[in-house]
């Protein structure tokens, strides 16, 4: 026969203050890991969510990002006639060439960070599907204008609509602002490609160009081709796996950040394990009594152990809470999170407490609260009835 | 010694209050061996802890050893109780985590002795209370009445003038108890102690030199107790 | 102090609790020290920055804007200007599928033992640095980090240049910087063999005679440039690192509101054990009271208890993080190249002296209100409500 939940429920309450201490401990860590969790996880986000699975990247072989990559102007115009390749309505290939320069841009406090601008043509919004200009309008070729990703809007000096930017040697007037559902783009810069090689006195045009396969075409046949073609020394990889490359520097973080959690877990369970051995010494006659009226030992074992996870499972509730909170607050006072991309310039990234960056929480709460309560619980079942009622 | 007069206690325990002593008058001499006897609830406790320096009395007037109690902060209480007073408590007298002579020397804490000559009168206090060999074990490992016994070596170790002891036997077998009361007096006899105990155990009687008995915080009567006749006889 | 055998005593009344606690504070204040050591190497890195005469000059549009590397000339004319060297991005990998692990640089090799005197590399190192064509210094977390010493052939391929040089690693810089630092003319020869132009440069790296000059050598050198190829923007080295890092401050933000929440609980840890550790004593207290002790002397000695648990764990807890910010310098330092200088993870004695007292201070505060209840407690009130 076991206790019935509201025995456990009861006690923890008759125990309010050590209860209470015990759950701020737990909610604290909770919140410190989600926080950190979070940021890695939006961080991430950002990253994936970038790219089409329709495209392919193209740079110089050994480039790890289009930021370091240079290509000459003869390779884009034999290739963007290769078979497989999508085209527009008018039989035009959807190839896109980019430059990208990542120049100083200047932060409001005076700050100084490297931003991504991408020099292109107009077919860059055909083969960049998911980048739509929200704001405004697209940039016209060979006007000093540009459009600028909705993180970079506010983030630095002369970046907002109508106002003008200066970056590089020239500047630029903003005209629009891009979206694209969270991904990297939306940290970048877009301009005219001619005027941006212009500007940075690049000898070679390009740094990289983005391929539309056509539907149903072969895009590793299609890549293969391309970083073999004699002609020059190309890669090309399929856009969504570039930015899971560059995404994968990201996971280094998760790790130190589960380590510094499960520290803190251990920490956390310390402390746990403390209040309920406390409970146990108080309630030692209560438990005489209990074994004395026929509760078993395992009965006894899963009321205490049910305390323990209660406590936990109540302190995960407020920590998530209470961290969901304090992420909207911090995005509110310092807007985008910088982080140095390995692509030498910028990704905005704006902390968000998502749903799924709760579990490593969850199941860290539930571990503390299972293992905190396991020596203690153990010791309360193995009390025997007659010493528990003699010590009253 | 002990001269109080007219004293009046009253407490709250929730919404109640409590009179626990009624203009209670009472005078006992240096060098006696009294019993505050009673039922339950008589108010026997709270004159001990009154004479003792460790509860105020409403009104009244208290005087221990020629002190007068009444005016002194809590600090001069402290430091009256230090030197003057020895306490005798019916359990959790001793801190479990000393050891026997270690919990003997705790109220010389309180005096500018050096280490070595707290230990030493620790040690003779011991002895006094036939204990000597035992000074270095726990609370834990001495019986009952071998933890009043060191309690007992702890309340004359500073010398204090005043022994005070509630209910000393309570938790004790019959045995110990004559053993603890037969110390009591000879703190009293030996050692020229003025000892006050609070008992509900009648067997005390034959021990003490005046009973002093209380009901629902009025003083009663006081009479001679056994030593007191066996005294007088002899 | 001669309370002070009490006081131990009493934290080994229930040992399980006091290890407990003590292990949780430990842990909690070796999180807390990982943490701080963060923003500690972004500030080591500053530091080493700020006491010095060497000045940047970049192309003021950004640091991947190249200048004329005829400016360097030109520079090493201005007066007050004692030596000055360029600094090219090699952008070398060992393992090209890996990418760039740590920085790399082809430089100056005449001028660059004078532009970085203060380093603290031996004079013999400069000076193979300067007579092998080949010859490379290197930064010692850099040497740590991949197991490479003095002497050791290493090869890079370039990621930005179609060429790919072996160099013989001459000197050890002991300086935090990652970076490394090889002949401009080694890599000057392999692109003119390529058939690849090389008149440009990234940045200008110079050092100055006297602190009051730079300010005017700075301004000087803007002004030289300031109708030319390139428009220059000249700062000092401190300044230059400051803004490299700039990008940082928000997550050095994050880092401590998380490490003062990680304090936090440390309060209530400690707070938790002094309150069901001294409630257990009511009636002993009360018993020390009629024995006479004061209402202080019990405050204080209870108070020491909280306090000396605390001291004693945030000791733990310092010595925990220092092994194991070691094991994190060998094995993860450099790890979130997101995260730059703050994952150096350079545990100054500053962090760990002030973690220890943190940790007592927590355990005073914590322990404060207990104690000062447990003390005030009316003895006749505590016999009454015991006996």
């Amino acid at each position: 026969m076991a206790l019935p939940l509201s025995y456990s429920w009861r006690s923890l309450l008759a125990r309010g203050v050590r209860t209470a201490f015990t759950v701020m401990v737990i909610a604290l860590v909770v919140v410190a890991t989600t926080l950190f969790w979070s940021l890695i996880a939006s961080l991430k986000r950002t990253l994936v969510s970038s790219g089409s699975p329709q495209n392919l990247v193209v740079m110089r072989k050994g480039a790890t990002n289009d930021g370091s990559s240079q290509l000459s102007l003869d390779a884009f115009q034999a290739i963007r006639f290769f078979d497989g390749i999508a085209k527009d309505e008018h039989g035009d290939p959807l190839v896109s060439p980019e430059l990208v320069v990542q120049p100083f841009f200047h932060r409001p406090d005076g700050g100084r960070e490297n931003v991504l601008v991408r020099g292109v043509d107009p077919v860059a919004l055909r083969v960049h599907d998911e980048v739509r200009i929200a704001q405004g309008r697209m940039f016209k070729p060979s006007s000093s204008e540009a459009v600028v990703g909705k993180s970079v809007t506010g983030r630095y000096q002369g970046a907002a609509l109508g106002q003008e930017l200066h970056f590089g040697t020239g500047t630029w007037k903003v005209v629009g602002i891009l979206e694209s559902g969270g991904s990297s783009f939306e940290s970048e810069v877009w301009v005219d490609a001619r005027q941006l090689a212009d500007d940075a006195k690049r000898s070679l045009p390009y740094s990289g160009f983005r391929i539309r396969v056509a539907p149903g075409a072969d895009m590793d046949a299609l890549a293969r081709r391309i970083a073999d073609d004699p002609r020059w020394a190309l890669q090309a990889t399929r856009e969504i796996d570039y930015y899971e490359s560059l995404s994968s520097t990201a996971n280094t973080l998760y790790i130190i950040v589960a380590g510094l959690a499960v520290l803190a877990g251990i920490g956390a369970m310390f402390g746990a394990t403390n209040t309920m051995y406390a409970a146990v010494q108080a309630r030692t006659s209560e438990i005489g009594t209990l074994r004395a009226l026929g509760f078993s030992r395992g009965a006894i074992l899963s009321a205490f152990l049910a305390e323990s996870v209660m406590t936990a499972a109540f302190a995960f509730a407020i920590g998530a809470v209470v961290a969901w909170a304090l992420g909207l607050g911090i995005s509110w006072a310092m807007g985008g999170i910088g982080f140095a991309a390995s692509t030498f310039s910028t990704n905005v990234v704006v902390l968000r407490v998502a749903p799924q960056d709760l579990l490593m929480p969850l199941a860290l709460a539930v571990l503390i609260g299972v293992f905190g309560g396991l020596a203690p619980a153990a010791a309360a079942a193995s009390l025997r009835p007659v010493e528990a009622l003699r010590k009253a | 010694m002990i001269d109080l007069v007219n004293v009046s206690r009253l407490y709250h325990r929730g919404s109640d209050e409590i009179h626990a002593l009624e203009r209670v008058s009472l005078h006992v001499e240096r060098q006696r061996f009294v019993a505050l006897m009673g039922p339950s609830g008589s108010g026997k406790s709270t004159l001990l802890n009154v004479l003792a320096g460790l509860d105020r009395p409403n009104s009244g007037e208290v005087t221990v050893a020629g002190q007068h109690l009444n005016d002194m902060s809590e600090d001069e209480l402290a430091a009256f109780r230090a030197h003057t007073v020895g306490f005798v408590f019916q359990f959790f007298n001793l801190i479990p985590v000393l050891s026997a002579v270690e919990n003997v020397e705790l109220p010389l804490l309180l005096t500018s002795l050096s280490r070595a000559e707290r230990r030493q009168r620790a040690e003779t206090a011991l002895r006094v209370v036939g204990l000597a060999d035992r000074g270095t074990h726990r609370p834990r490992e001495l019986s009952g009445g071998e933890q009043q016994r060191v309690a007992i070596a702890r309340s004359i170790v500073t010398d204090a003038e005043l022994i005070v002891a509630d209910e000393p036997t309570g938790d004790l077998d019959a045995k110990n108890a004559e053993e603890i009361l037969s110390l009591l007096q000879t703190l009293r006899r030996d050692f020229g102690k003025t000892v006050v105990i609070v008992t509900h155990d009648p067997r005390a009687e034959k021990w003490v030199d005046e009973v002093i008995h209380l009901d629902k915080g009025i003083l009663l009567e006081t009479r001679p107790g056994g030593a007191a006749r066996a005294g007088a006889a002899g | 102090m001669k309370y002070l055998p009490l006081v131990i005593r009493n934290l080994g009344r229930n040992k399980l609790r006091s290890l407990l606690t003590g292990s949780a504070i430990a842990l909690a204040i070796a999180l807390v020290c990982i943490l701080r050591t963060m923003p500690a190497g972004l500030d080591a890195v500053l530091a080493n920055a700020s006491a010095n005469t060497r000045i940047s000059t970049h192309n003021e549009a950004g640091i991947v804007y190249s200048m004329p590397y005829a400016y360097l000339q030109k520079v090493r004319g201005i007066p007050g200007v004692v030596a000055a060297i360029s600094w090219n991005w090699f952008g070398g990998a060992i393992d090209v599928d890996k990418g760039v692990e740590f920085p790399n640089f082809a430089v100056d090799a005449d001028d660059f033992s004078k532009v970085y005197a203060d380093w603290g590399v031996p004079q013999q190192q400069f000076e193979d640095f300067r007579k092998y064509r080949d010859a490379a210094m290197v930064g010692h977390l850099t040497l740590e980090k991949h197991r490479w010493k003095v002497g050791d052939q290493v090869t890079l391929q370039s990621t930005v240049y179609p060429v790919s040089l072996s160099f013989r690693i001459v000197g050890e810089i002991p300086t935090s910087t990652p970076s490394f630092y090889f002949q401009r003319e080694y890599l000057s020869q392999a692109l003119a063999a390529a058939g690849v132009p090389f008149d440009t440069t990234g940045m200008i790296w110079s050092r100055v005679d006297d602190p009051e000059r730079v300010n005017a050598v700075m301004a000087q050198i803007d002004q030289m440039f300031h109708n030319g190829d390139a428009i220059t923007s000249s700062e000092t080295e401190k300044s230059f690192v400051g803004n490299f890092f700039s990008g940082l401050k928000q997550l050095v933000t994050i880092i401590e509101i998380v490490a003062g929440l990680v304090t936090l609980c440390i309060v209530f840890i400690a707070a938790n054990t002094a309150s069901m550790s001294i409630r257990e004593r009511v009636a002993e207290i009360a018993i020390l009271k009629a024995m006479g002790f004061r209402k202080q002397t019990i405050f204080s000695t209870l108070l020491a208890e909280a306090g000396l648990l605390a001291l004693v764990a945030g000791l733990a807890g310092a010595v925990t993080a220092f092994v194991l910010t070691k094991l994190l310098q060998r094995y993860a330092a450099g790890a979130g190249p997101q995260l730059g200088p703050l994952t150096a993870f350079v545990v100054s004695s500053a962090i760990l002296v002030q973690a220890i007292f943190i940790s007592f201070f927590i355990g005073i505060l914590s322990g404060w209100v207990p104690a000062l209840g447990a003390s005030r407690r009316s003895v006749a009130q505590t016999l009454r409500e015991v006996f």
